[in-house]
């Protein structure tokens, strides 16, 4: 990957706002830099208040930088040239509500620079592949949540752009919604697009990222592959457990199980190595387990862990 | 600048207003006011007729200036309230065609309710036997122009300021701009230098909205020659056009958080 172009620079960006009317401003930004090449799926990820939907905003040209620069296809981001190849979806995104799905297509189309003589086929091929096509007349106010998201997908493709900025793209969507927009994703970057995508979720950043950013308090924490900070992360398993002896409990808790719970019923957090034996002593002392549910440290312990790791 | 941008974001702006309730109801209440007038003028025994024109015509003007502030302020604000404005910008399209393309299509709504408005006054006046004349298509321009002049006033509020401040500075200034020639006036008569100069600042900065008003001529069907229509329309033209540039350039520094 590393011989391919760069798409996305970005150089010691700050980014400072005033809070209310004085003269005091708070930093938000502290002089991030990162790269993004063509063709890759970039994961910016970080917890959320770290800066990475003001970052993306820097890019899309909505935020003035307080210092440093950024650049799309060399172009700086303060220019408008800089967006004619790029697709944009806004976390949560709202439209016209006036307009149906067609016409808030056929506008942004429009505004976007797409040919006449190619809207009408743009859209078409748009409201199918995002599954609009029979909703396509309605108005935007009768739209759900979910297909608002995909109306957001597709007015960031409807100009064929070079590389489409998601923030957050699975926010609201219920399980095959989310699973849509991830094999678009995977469509585009086969078909050689490049996709930087903001996300707190690890597993869409395990399942699709090619290279990640992690943003922790404004500051660039990491930036490389994801495989690395992830296959590092300590995973657990919590088990919901009835009818648990007390006996049983203090044993668990001699193997580092963490217990939370009244009466019989008991939550019980485990290392993930430890889960065989945990069910094993469960097993033999006759308790029933409810569920058993694996899952990795939360995104702030796993960027913390990052962090100390690098010191 | 992208003639085809700027037409695209108007041509979403009218269609909104077009799709948009309230605005018929301010219509439907300005075509009732002109109505009223025929009401009121049979209340009087002497120039019924003019006191009908005098009362629709105020209608027009006053109904016109409301439906433009009340659109108007709400211009910048309602594209970041409901965020719209993140997937527009995002497009290769600038701040200012953005800015233009809102005002073209507010001007173009307005525009077209004053059509309205005026074909009601058109149909009362002939209904009541009330002439009708060039003063009047001159009133009709001018207050067209006066009224583009306030949704500028009022894009350039809404770029920086709630929707209700907004209001506040754009009624105020459109009332002000109604008494400058008075405010002259009474500075140059008070002798008192400092407020000479203030009252003559006033009146160079401040918008001379007078200008625009031919309601009187058109009432009483006066002669209105082609200065007196063409002066305020190019005023009309340069003052917009300034006010435009001063709305783009704080459009431009604004952050959308």
């Amino acid at each position: 990957m590393s011989e391919c172009p760069e798409v996305v620079a970005v150089d010691g960006i700050v980014k400072d706002f005033r809070p209310g009317f004085g003269l005091r401003t708070k930093r938000v930004l502290h002089g991030i830099s990162f790269r993004v090449r063509q063709g890759e799926i970039f994961g910016f990820v970080g917890p959320n208040g770290a800066g990475k939907t003001t970052t993306l905003k820097v890019l899309m040209g909505l935020i003035r930088p307080t210092a440093g620069r950024a650049s799309i296809f060399g172009r700086d981001v303060g220019e408008t040239g800089a967006r004619r190849h790029v697709g944009f979806l806004p976390e949560n995104p709202y439209f016209y509500e006036h307009l149906s799905g067609r016409e808030i297509l056929h506008f942004y189309a429009k505004v976007s620079g797409v040919p006449a003589r190619d809207r009408r086929r743009r859209v078409d091929l748009l409201l199918d592949w995002v599954g609009l096509s029979s909703a396509a007349e309605a108005r935007i106010r009768t739209y759900s949540k979910g297909m608002q998201q995909r109306v957001g997908i597709a007015q960031a493709l409807v100009h064929d752009p070079q590389v489409v900025f998601l923030d957050e793209p699975m926010s609201g969507l219920d399980p095959i919604g989310r699973k849509e927009i991830r094999d678009l994703i995977l469509r585009l970057r086969s078909e050689g697009k490049t996709v930087f995508m903001n996300t707190h979720i690890l597993t869409d950043v395990e399942m699709l990222c090619d290279r990640v950013a992690i943003l922790v308090g404004g500051r660039i924490r990491y930036e490389g592959s994801p495989h690395e900070v992830l296959e590092g992360s300590e995973r657990e398993t919590d088990l919901v457990v009835d009818r648990l002896d007390p006996e049983t409990a203090a044993l668990l808790e001699q193997r580092g199980a963490t217990l939370r719970g009244q009466g019989s019923r008991f939550e019980i957090r485990v290392a993930e190595k430890a889960v065989q034996e945990v069910l094993g002593l469960l097993v033999e002392s006759r308790a029933e387990v409810l569920s058993v549910t694996p899952h990795r440290a939360s995104l702030e312990q796993l960027f913390l862990s990052t962090v100390e790791g690098s010191r | 600048m992208s003639a085809g941008v700027v037409i695209a974001i108007a041509h979403n702006t009218v269609r909104e207003a077009v799709r948009n309730k309230i605005l018929y109801a301010l219509l439907f209440f300005a075509v009732l006011m002109i109505g009223s007038g025929a009401v009121v003028s049979e209340l009087s025994y002497v120039e019924n007729q003019r006191i009908l024109q005098d009362v629709g015509l105020a209608a027009i003007r006053l109904f016109g200036v409301a439906i433009a502030i009340f659109i108007g302020i709400q211009l910048v604000y309602r594209e970041v309230d409901r965020r719209t404005v993140y997937t527009i910008l995002s497009k290769p399209i600038s701040r200012a065609e953005f800015l233009l393309g809102k005002f073209a299509g507010l001007t173009l709504t307005i525009w077209m309710q004053m059509v309205l408005m005026g074909a009601a006054f058109a149909a009362v006046s002939l209904a009541a036997g009330a002439p009708l004349g060039w003063p009047h298509l001159a009133f009709g321009l001018l207050i067209g122009a006066e009224l583009a002049l306030v949704v500028a006033l009022s894009t350039l509020f809404s770029a920086f300021t709630t929707p209700m401040l907004a209001a506040f500075f754009t009624t105020g200034t459109w009332v002000l701009g109604q008494l400058t020639r008075e405010l002259r006036d009474i500075g140059a008569a008070s002798h008192v230098p400092s407020l000479q100069l203030a009252t003559d600042a006033a009146f160079r900065v401040l918008p001379d909205l007078q200008s625009f008003d031919l309601a009187t001529e058109a009432a009483h069907l006066l002669p209105v020659t082609a200065s007196d229509l063409m002066l305020p329309l190019i005023y009309g033209l340069g003052y917009t056009t300034l006010v435009l540039i001063a709305a783009v350039a704080i459009f431009e520094r604004r952050d959308f958080r």
